[in-house]
């Protein structure tokens, strides 16, 4: 009799302490993310990651939100639409995600807008360039879509505002990919010069992957266009601006031309000075916050953090911030929340969504002098 | 028209039309012989380059060093897959080794991003920033070494083919294997021998453009769909043709993309390669006798 008394005992403390376990062990409010992973732009996947995945720590080291710990589920989209609509389709059916995190490309995130529409559900943009997904979000028709970093379209006007001023705006010939970021790239430096009734001098695409560029750039140069605006990014990027090297140049560059990426010897040698550039992002921004966000992303990864990793860093906050806001994981409230987020950037402005849920934050016009990259200004978008 | 603007596309043109000739004689040596597609052909390309990286910035080793030891190991490696997968499937039937080689291809590439990441990397030679001036024609010092080994290699291809009792024996197994055999040529020998050159030639391209284009492991995708639709232009298996028909191609690519949008430069190699299958399906320079 004792000995079963005990066992009842023993059982009823087991089952007070399991649910006590559940209990202090909420699950995890999940955030899902479709990136590329894999494929010609992983590297800028990587430091997509990396950027959310410090916002998402530091969030956690503060012990959460709403009383639990935050996670972010990454899947591979390689930079592919296709690949984009699988990855976000699955997690959509799992039903356990409040939310959708980025698509780094801006054909990705073009695929994921519909997806996020019909089940409901916020998607934060954070890199995606292209103008069309502010067009196409709030009053344009998707309400779940916020875009968080500035869209092609207004930066190259802020950049444009700047080449005016100096005079340089007359000739600009265009060279740039032939997917949505470079198409949105082109449309917008046109949509750019005709408010100042101006016009593109010259405009050209390649396909993602192009090796060679003499041909282009031979063409480029018999034109001898004032600027070229140039439009590419990772193994393109790099063809390109050795070949335009080798080539002897002579057109100045602008557009988004990623300063940060090109290989040393061509910097130091003073060959592209005279290039401006815009870019929602440089490590070089000397206030506060982004020097405690370089040296905290340095210290984790041992280099210094790209563009994306701002953008994902900063809209993965933003998030947060709704998420804290709404007060709940339902992605309604966060949705609601989104739209009234009030939230200092690091680049010394305010984060709020326009009615297309499109933010305006500065972006950083660069130059190239002497062989090193400087810091003209900031410019709001 | 200015004369030196010409001259540029066409100087252009001759260079990346026989960098594309490196990476299409070896293809088509490979079909000439064993019948078989080399889907991954691509992929000796990108590991040569990758090769080629890692021995100049990382062990140090200078460019021409660097061209015989990747060459060699590419050799080697031509070897390693004949006897281990492509020696299987003499006379297998074509689709196995399709799927057999677009494998490999897919192992060989997703196993370079495993190891090396996607980061494009650039090689850096003593020469990577220098460049021949010639009035208003300018060309990169290693795009001209790279040019002067092209030639070098098929004129050195064309030597063993045409004048040596090996190239006659892979001549005679390209045209009748079996012939080949009654006359006591061994086959296995000679195949073992033309993957061995033909991965080789992949290799020796990776290595001579690894200081010329980023170096990353999606590299050889674009560059072997160009190499087939060379490779049936110049008629299928017939190295000659190959080439020629690369070089042709490189400065038709070179003239189109300076006159016209540069988008259509890509759709040049297939439409180049579905009117000759209209007008011509042997190949411009096909005779029904490879090699």
């Amino acid at each position: 009799m004792l000995r079963m008394r005990r066992t009842v005992a023993m059982a009823a403390v087991a089952a007070l302490a399991f649910s006590g376990f559940v209990g202090a062990q909420e699950a995890s409010i999940l955030i899902g993310a479709s990136i590329p992973l894999t494929g010609g732009v992983a590297m800028f996947g990587q430091h997509s990651r990396w950027g959310a995945e410090l916002a998402i720590a530091e969030a956690n080291a503060k012990g959460g939100v709403l009383g639990r710990k935050l996670e972010m589920d990454f899947q591979d989209n390689r930079c592919n639409p296709a690949e984009a609509v699988k990855s976000v389709t699955q997690m959509l059916a799992e039903k356990k995600y409040v939310a959708i995190f980025d698509g780094l490309c801006s054909s990705a995130a073009l695929a994921i807008m519909p997806l996020v529409e019909r089940a409901g559900i916020p998607f934060v943009v954070a890199n995606a360039s292209a103008t069309s997904i502010a067009e196409r979000s709030g009053v344009g028709g998707n309400k779940w879509t916020f875009k968080v970093n500035p869209t092609d379209g207004s930066m190259l006007d802020a950049l444009v505002t700047w080449l005016d001023k100096d005079g340089k705006a007359g000739s600009i010939a265009f060279l740039g990919e032939d997917t949505d970021f470079g198409r949105a790239g082109s449309s917008g430096l046109e949509a750019a010069l005709k408010k100042r009734n101006r016009k593109l001098a010259t405009g050209d695409f390649f396909q993602k992957g192009t090796a060679d560029f003499t041909p282009v750039f031979t063409k480029i140069k018999a034109q001898k266009p004032g600027l070229l605006a140039l439009y590419a990014v990772d193994a393109d990027f790099q063809n390109a601006i050795r070949q335009w090297y080798s080539m002897g140049g002579g057109v100045p560059l602008t557009g988004r031309v990623l300063v940060d990426q090109v290989p040393k010897e061509i910097m130091e040698s003073g060959f592209l000075d005279g290039t401006t550039s815009v870019q929602p992002y440089d490590p070089s921004v000397d206030t506060p916050g982004n020097r405690a966000f370089v040296e905290a992303f340095k210290k984790l990864h041992n280099v210094p953090p790209i563009l994306v990793s701002f953008e994902s860093y900063e809209a993965t906050k933003v998030l947060i911030d709704a998420i804290r806001r709404a007060g709940s994981a339902n992605p309604a409230a966060i949705r609601d929340a989104l739209a009234t987020t009030k939230l200092p950037s690091m680049l010394g402005t305010t984060i709020e969504f326009d009615d297309h849920n499109l933010a305006h934050n500065n972006a950083i016009i660069l130059t190239i002098k002497g062989g090193k990259v400087l810091v003209l200004g900031m410019s709001k978008t | 028209m200015d004369l030196s603007f010409c001259l540029q596309l066409l100087l252009n043109g001759i260079v990346i039309g026989v960098i594309y000739a490196l990476v299409a004689m070896g293809l088509s040596l490979i079909f000439g012989v064993l019948e078989i597609v080399n889907f991954a052909h691509g992929e000796f390309y990108m590991l040569g380059a990758m090769l080629a990286y890692f021995l100049t910035m990382n062990a140090r080793l200078g460019y021409w060093p660097t061209i015989l030891v990747v060459t060699a190991v590419a050799v080697g490696l031509g070897c390693v897959l004949y006897e281990a997968l492509l020696g299987s499937l003499q006379g297998e039937g074509f689709e196995r080794s399709i799927l057999l080689t677009l494998g490999l291809s897919m192992v060989l590439q997703n196993g370079a991003v495993f190891v090396f990441t996607t980061t494009p990397k650039m090689m850096q030679t003593r020469y990577s920033y220098s460049n021949v001036s010639l009035g208003d024609l300018r060309v990169p010092v290693m795009r001209l070494l790279a040019l002067g080994l092209g030639l070098l290699a098929f004129g050195a291809l064309y030597l063993i083919l045409y004048r040596t009792r090996v190239g006659k024996a892979m001549r005679g197994v390209a045209q009748n294997r079996d012939a080949a055999l009654m006359v006591g040529i061994d086959p296995r020998a000679v195949s073992r021998l033309a993957v061995a050159i033909g991965v080789g030639l992949s290799g020796l391209a990776g290595a001579a453009l690894a200081p010329v284009y980023a170096v990353h492991p999606l590299m050889g995708f674009s560059f072997v769909f160009k190499a087939f639709a060379i490779i049936i232009i110049g008629g299928l298996g017939n190295v000659a043709g190959a080439a020629i028909a690369a070089v042709g191609l490189g400065v038709l690519e070179s003239f189109v993309g300076g006159f016209f949008p540069l988008v259509m430069v890509d759709a040049l190699a297939f439409t180049s390669m579905i009117a000759i299958l209209l007008l011509r399906p042997q190949g411009l320079f096909g005779r029904g006798v490879r090699v």
